[in-house]
């Protein structure tokens, strides 16, 4: 019920808003016509508002939510994802690889062992796999020796 | 006669051995993604467009390695229906029911390879009609005009919920938020900056591909832990197939029977695979299963929703290739395919791309061929790799998607999208919001709205366009019917399909 109530008053902010942006739209270059651009963000903006009421209205039962406990797991697992991409570039697709794998297949249950050899399994095999054999280059980093690619 | 000329040119193009190849790939692949619970085919096809898009291939060639993927999905997903008891994805339910038992009492063998030739036919019957009813539709929907188009766009987002559908509110709200992601960028008509809050990034909109795997593969992971899933599940094992000619023809009727169902099924707005699998399942147990043996382990049970289901995803290649209207999650993850490889679908693609249409039709014939040849042979390799437990398999996809997604167009900042629909997805799912409407509206957005703007120029102004010919009227009804039948239906049904697992785990217990 509170879920739905939530998803409700949020969806129907963002109706709201989405709505007057639109209506905000400057008039296009070379004069109004009868569809503009804001014709039909203003159509879904009436129907989002319309649906978000009857959500409120009329709530479903509530799925049951994660405690605190799992929401910090999933918001860890975000994270680590978010890490591999801050570290793709500068570290190299290896590196990075290696320590998203690990620590996901850890988080999962994993014993550490398993994890890592995965996780170094996995980045090295992609790595070769898709640098050599597919020819899409994947950023070396660190790993990059000498003037090689 | 035409339409056997094109086929023919088609299974040239389909039959190179370049192509040949692409479609085995994509078999083995698409069997390995079915077979792996909670890698259903919407998330395998979706992991796999950004691959197929980066490395260049041509369209045919990546059309072909994505629909035999789809194909190779229906067929695998019957493997942990009958050895785990748990359906692969949402058309694979039924073949629990009779699968299941079927392996407990040591003929899980047997089932395999009868569902495997249920598969085969109920695809084969379903692409031969797929030949014949497309260029049909193909032509008829060359009558549509801009505002028949428009009409028949609500009618795919009011049907999409399916007859059993739960809350067809959420369904909305659902393809708004897509359409709504859809309205961001430059708009194309005007050149009005639409949303973009001046981030150059959001010039050209939002990457509905990126959307697809965030909100598919990244919210699938965060289930996968939240429930604890790493472990895997409890397979029952394979014995020696025995399998007589005397029980392949014992369930050809059957086959027969649900095939024909199950394309109707595809084919019909708001249908889908789920529905053909049900609804051939309950047929059968009706017409044959009189003497109670139906959810024991009846050979038969395991035919009927195999052929069902198969049928019903080839079925649902028509709307999807002739109208650009995809009626289930797969085929509007192939239309998303399609659009970014700068290809409309619609009628004109019958005419304007024949080749590539025939080849990927073509293509279906020996795709489903080399599933059935790869199915009962290699049947072992498929089960054992059941046995990967997640907890190693996930973050292996998750990092295949990440490449995927990267790989695009070198850009880190493509990733954090991807995370960011990730957490959406899950939020969105958790919600009971369903995730197809999403991304068909992020899909159909620019073509509804272009119909919108071409029909109210012609007419004008005049917004009685919209319902002013017999044809869009009738458009009208169906998708307003569409939108309130699972009101009036969705419960009964629903009870129905309930009933019919309760009676299962009965037994199974």
């Amino acid at each position: 019920m509170i879920g739905d109530r939530i998803l409700g008053i949020a969806l129907l902010l963002l109706a709201v808003v989405y709505g007057w942006e639109a209506a905000m739209f400057p008039e296009p270059f070379g004069g109004s016509e009868a569809v503009g651009p804001e014709t039909f963000p203003l159509i879904l903006s009436v129907i989002l508002g319309l649906s978000s009421i009857y959500l409120l209205v009329r709530p479903d039962e509530d799925e049951e939510w994660p405690h605190m406990k799992m929401l910090a797991e999933l918001g860890f697992v975000l994270l680590v994802l978010a890490v591999f991409t801050l570290m793709l570039q500068p570290v190299g697709f290896i590196p990075a690889t290696t320590l998203m794998v690990s620590v996901l297949c850890w988080r999962m249950g994993a014993k550490p062992l398993p994890s890592v050899v995965t996780g170094v399994g996995s980045a090295v095999v992609v790595y070769v796999l898709f640098n050599f054999l597919l020819e899409l280059h994947l950023p070396a980093g660190l790993l990059k020796l000498g003037g090689g690619a | 006669m035409e339409t056997l000329n094109f086929l023919l040119q088609g299974f040239a193009v389909a039959l190179t051995p370049e192509n040949l190849m692409f479609a085995a790939i994509g078999a083995i692949l698409g069997t390995i993604i079915g077979a792996l619970p909670g890698l259903g085919p919407a998330n395998g096809v979706a992991i796999l467009i950004p691959l197929a898009f980066s490395l260049g291939l041509p369209a045919s060639s990546a059309l072909i390695l994505l629909t035999s993927v789809y194909a190779g999905a229906m067929y695998g997903g019957r493997i942990s229906s009958i050895l785990l008891n748990i359906p692969g994805d949402e058309p694979a339910m039924m073949t629990c029911l009779d699968g299941y038992p079927m392996a407990l009492k040591g003929k899980a063998a047997e089932a395999l390879a009868i569902s495997a030739i249920a598969s085969f036919i109920g695809s084969l019957l379903a692409t031969v009609g797929l030949v014949i009813l497309a260029p049909v539709l193909a032509k008829f929907a060359l009558r549509f005009g801009p505002a028949e188009y428009f009409a028949l766009f609500t009618l795919a987002f009011a049907t999409l919920g399916g007859i059993t559908g739960k809350n067809q509110v959420k369904t909305v709200v659902a393809a708004c938020l897509g359409l709504m992601i859809a309205t961001i960028g430059v708009d194309i008509t005007t050149g009005n900056q639409r949303y973009t809050y001046d981030i150059l990034e959001l010039y050209e909109g939002v990457d509905f591909i990126i959307a697809i795997v965030g909100l598919f593969a990244i919210s699938e992971l965060l289930f996968f832990i939240e429930m604890h899933a790493g472990e895997g599940f409890k397979k029952v094992a394979l014995n020696k197939l025995k399998l007589s000619m005397k029980d392949i023809i014992q369930v050809l009727p059957t086959s027969l029977r649900g095939s024909i169902l199950g394309f109707i099924a595809g084919v019909l707005p708001g249908a889908g695979a789920s529905l053909g699998s049900f609804l051939s399942y309950t047929m059968e147990k009706k017409v044959v299963g009189k003497n109670g043996t139906f959810g024991e382990g009846d050979p038969r049970g395991v035919a009927a929703p195999e052929a069902g289901n198969n049928a019903a995803a080839n079925g649902a290649l028509v709307p999807m290739l002739t109208l650009g209207v995809p009626g289930s999650g797969t085929t509007a993850v192939l239309l998303a395919m399609l659009i970014s490889l700068n290809i409309q679908p619609g009628p004109m693609l019958f005419t304007q791309n024949a080749e590539l249409v025939w080849g990927v039709i073509a293509a279906l014939f020996v795709g489903n061929l080399i599933l059935l040849l790869l199915n009962i042979p290699m049947i072992g390799i498929f089960v054992k790799l059941l046995s990967i437990p997640p907890k190693y398999l996930m973050p292996v996809v998750t990092l295949v998607a990440s490449v995927g997604i990267f790989a695009i167009s070198n850009s880190p900042l493509d990733l954090y999208f991807m995370i960011g629909f990730g957490l959406l997805g899950y939020l969105l799912r958790k919600l009971h919001i369903p995730l197809v409407p999403v991304i068909l509206g992020m899909l159909l957005g620019p073509e509804m709205e272009k119909s919108l703007r071409h029909a109210l120029t012609i007419s004008d102004g005049d917004w009685t366009i919209l319902w002013s010919s017999g044809l869009s009227v009738g458009i009208w009804v169906v998708a307003i019917t569409g939108l309130v039948l699972p009101y009036i239906v969705g419960p009964v049904l629903r009870r129905r399909m309930a009933a019919a697992q309760d009676k299962e785990h009965s037994i199974v217990d």
